[in-house]
């Protein structure tokens, strides 16, 4: 399959989890959210981290891996201050309250990955007619670029090609309120684009 | 600050490497999470290079060509030989590595243990071609961005949470 092909497929595949994944963030941020059509790339490039602010910049996220028929990673990425005000929304303070990603910030932010997440993995397995666990989330803090590329390490150490696909989420203001990116391991790629034929 | 004031700033991205004998230039290699960076000096000729390495072995796969430093061990080849061709010599080199943090959480470093393994192949790479490094800064769970001064020989660690200071 042509990389045009397989990107066109996974932007389809992508497109039903990012809306699902943008309604939950709405509803748990109280506030309407726009979602982007979703971005499929190939190869490690370091766009990923664009929409949060670019490699170097610091972000709070949550990281979830996928088992069962088919294997791969997710991650739910917010620049720093955007994750702080996400945490005010979410527990109903005033803005500006959560200033530092304390123990309550960290837990908020890692049941936003949790809950974004799953409802991504969630519409995949119900579209493709897969059965999918999103694992725990783990809490993530730190330079964008080092995430992004720890988990094409991990895919390419299996071989084969890193494929992501992002969906940037954006509040009322037109910022990003979101960055949600998933990687299936190489091995997983062929069944995904069966089952999406 | 050791960068000269017209200091050219060389972003050294996933799988590639840079080499210079340019004063001014500074090479970076940006949040390094399970990658590794290694930054190689000759203080005699002043010629300097920097690597990004994102998995251990090549395991006779040839990177591409997009991605000389993809691997540790071919990386490492090709980054010698490149600094070789600019005047450097091996037994002169100072080298310096810095990255292989496990920065998806400690359940994950222990499933991945990606970061671990790079350094593990680096080490054995550079003792492969004699080399003993300077100074390491391997490990741990946070990400970092290293960079190396070509006027000076001098590299620096930054992470999210600390500023830069010297390897």
């Amino acid at each position: 399959m042509t990389d045009e092909k397989l990107i066109e497929t996974l932007t389809a595949v992508a497109k039903d989890g990012a809306t699902r994944a943008g309604r939950g963030l709405s509803g748990l941020m109280g506030q309407e959210i726009a979602i982007h059509v979703p971005n499929v790339r190939v190869g490690t490039k370091a766009d990923a981290c664009d929409a949060v602010g670019g490699e170097e910049s610091l972000v709070l996220g949550a990281y979830l891996s996928i088992s069962g028929d088919i294997t791969g990673h997710v991650m739910l990425l917010f620049p720093e201050l955007r994750a702080l005000e996400c945490v005010d929304l979410m527990c109903g303070q005033k803005p500006g309250s959560t200033t530092e990603a304390d123990e309550l910030a960290q837990s908020a932010i890692g049941e936003l990955g949790n809950i974004v997440g799953s409802a991504f993995v969630n519409a995949l397995a119900d579209d493709l007619n897969l059965i999918l666990h999103p694992s725990p989330p783990t809490i993530l803090h730190d330079m964008a670029i080092a995430l992004v590329q720890s988990v094409y390490a991990e895919v390419l150490s299996q071989g084969g090609d890193v494929v992501m696909m992002d969906a940037v989420f954006e509040d009322q203001k037109g910022r990003t309120a979101g960055l949600l990116l998933v990687a299936p391991d190489p091995a997983s790629i062929e069944p995904l684009l069966r089952v999406a034929a | 600050m050791t960068a000269p004031a017209e200091a050219r700033r060389i972003s050294v991205g996933i799988g590639q490497l840079a080499i210079s004998k340019d004063p001014t230039d500074v090479l970076v290699a940006y949040g390094l999470g399970s990658c590794i960076g290694i930054s190689c000096y000759d203080p005699q000729t002043k010629v300097g290079g920097l690597a990004h390495v994102l998995l251990p072995n090549s395991e006779g796969k040839r990177p591409g060509e997009g991605e000389p430093a993809r691997f540790a061990d071919t990386g490492i080849d090709t980054l010698l030989k490149q600094l070789a061709a600019l005047g450097a010599s091996p037994r002169r080199m100072v080298v310096k590595v810095a990255g292989g943090a496990a920065v998806l959480g400690p359940a994950n470093a222990e499933k991945f243990k990606i970061g671990e393994r790079n350094a593990e192949a680096i080490k054995e790479r550079l003792k492969h071609h004699g080399i003993a490094p300077a100074a390491v800064d391997l490990g741990g769970t946070k990400g970092r961005t290293l960079e190396v001064h070509i006027n000076t020989g001098k590299t620096f660690v930054r992470t999210a949470a600390s500023p830069a200071s010297e390897l």
